[in-house]
């Protein structure tokens, strides 16, 4: 019984498709087409509800850059604890399985909280944040962490981590370690630029 | 007997794409931070004169 | 007085090269601040965890005895590099920082959150034997993790309160604010 129409390395066939697709717009002029075809969603993000908010209370949009560094460290902690697990680093004695699901919780309502106070701050310097090229490779960088949670590590890791060669294991921890740090610091760099 | 087979596979599976992410991932990480580093390098090297 | 003597002691270090080449350098100090920011994934995050465990949020089946003891000391890494890069960051821009009123009340914060970690500690130590794989801490406990959350939750707003000018020494201030960030009379460094 096949496992899906694509055959039995579905996952693996989508990975590469993905990896593809943003090469070719990586080193093609499409990526500055579409560049140009989405400035009308930063102008209009700016005049959202969120967007004069943030432009017209300092204090507010401050308020929410704390809320965004709360949400970073809750992150930060869940995946260094979840990782140090999975590299034999931490918590050795306790079951794998319980602290890489009881950490995934975290992981997702911090996530929540980033994304949430992420839009809001976009939005207060949207225009901004459209010219800058670490903002996009902040978001090359969350796009690619969110789909390496979801889309491999989760499913991966919900298997007996015995069967699981590992080497794969500590290149996942080590992957999901450094693509969330880069997250963070090019979000820190966005700060420093323009 | 076929659904043991069938989880064989989707392990392999997983596995192979858990590899080709955390291939592309190490050689971006070392890329862009290497350039990073370097034109931060070359910047400092310009202003020293 | 005393308001006057910080303010000399900022000036002293804002005179001396190195607090010029710090704040002038624009790698140097942005990778400080970057490491003093982004250090709050091992630092608080780790508190996070800890105090999340106490109130049964997080990782409820492992011993709340095990996490306190495990997560210590990369907690405690992750604030050593915070209290190094917070030093230079301060050296770099003394007069203004301890004429914050942010910097003021974070600093003042700290010191509650060290004397709510110690008492934290203490209670923890004496009774975790009783409850220790118990889902969620005892009341007292629970309230400790709870100040510890909230405390540090300020502290970090006020440092990114910090950046924003709204209540300088060098604008037109309200007494309060004046008193609060200890504005000197005829100051000519900001």
């Amino acid at each position: 019984m096949p496992t899906s129409i694509l055959g039995p390395y579905t996952r693996t066939i989508i990975v590469g498709a993905v990896i593809a697709t943003t090469l070719i717009f990586a080193f093609t002029n499409a990526r500055v087409e579409v560049w140009f075809d989405i400035q009308p969603l930063f102008e209009w993000m700016e005049t959202t509800w969120f967007g004069v908010i943030g432009k017209t209370w300092g204090a507010a949009f401050a308020f929410v850059e704390a809320i965004h560094l709360l949400g970073l460290a809750m992150l930060g902690g869940s995946v260094l604890v979840g990782e140090g697990r999975v590299l034999g680093l931490i918590f050795t004695d306790i079951p794998a399985r319980t602290i890489i699901d009881r950490t995934h919780r975290v992981f997702v309502w911090a996530l929540i909280t980033l994304l949430a106070t992420g839009i809001f701050m976009a939005c207060g310097v949207a225009m901004k944040i459209y010219y800058l090229p670490v903002y996009w490779y902040k978001m090359l960088a969350l796009a690619a962490g969110i789909l390496f949670h979801f889309f491999i590590r989760k499913p991966l890791l919900v298997r007996d981590l015995e069967a699981i060669n590992p080497w794969l294991l500590k290149a996942v921890a080590i992957s999901s370690v450094m693509v969330w740090f880069t997250v963070a610091a090019t979000g820190r760099w966005i700060g420093f630029s323009g | 007997m076929n659904d043991e087979k069938n989880q064989d596979s989707k392990l392999k599976d997983d596995q192979s794409a858990a590899v080709l992410a955390t291939a592309t991932f190490v050689v971006f990480f070392a890329v862009y931070w290497f350039l990073q580093i370097q034109s931060v390098r070359e910047l400092l090297e310009l202003a020293r004169g | 007085m005393l308001n006057e003597l910080v303010y000399n002691f900022a000036v002293w270090l804002d005179d001396t090269p190195w607090s010029t080449l710090l704040h002038e350098s624009y790698y140097m100090y942005n990778w400080v601040e970057s490491t003093h920011v982004l250090t709050l994934m091992v630092s608080l995050g780790m508190l996070f965890i800890i105090d999340l465990r106490m109130l049964g949020y997080a990782l409820p089946e492992v011993p709340a005895s095990k996490i306190a003891e495990r997560l210590n000391v990369p907690m405690l890494v992750g604030f050593s590099a915070m209290f190094i890069t917070g030093i230079l960051l301060f050296y770099a821009v003394p007069v203004r920082s301890s004429q914050s009123v942010w910097f003021r009340i974070k600093m003042v914060l700290l010191v509650v959150c060290a004397v709510n970690a110690f008492l934290f500690h203490k209670r923890l130590n004496e009774s975790v034997s009783t409850w220790d794989t118990e889902a969620r801490a005892p009341g007292r406990i629970r309230m400790g993790a709870a100040l510890s959350l909230g405390f540090w939750s300020i502290v970090v707003m006020c440092g990114r309160f910090i950046a924003y000018d709204w209540f300088d020494c060098q604008y037109d201030q309200s007494a309060l604010v004046e008193f609060l960030a200890g504005c000197v009379d005829g100051q000519v460094r900001f």
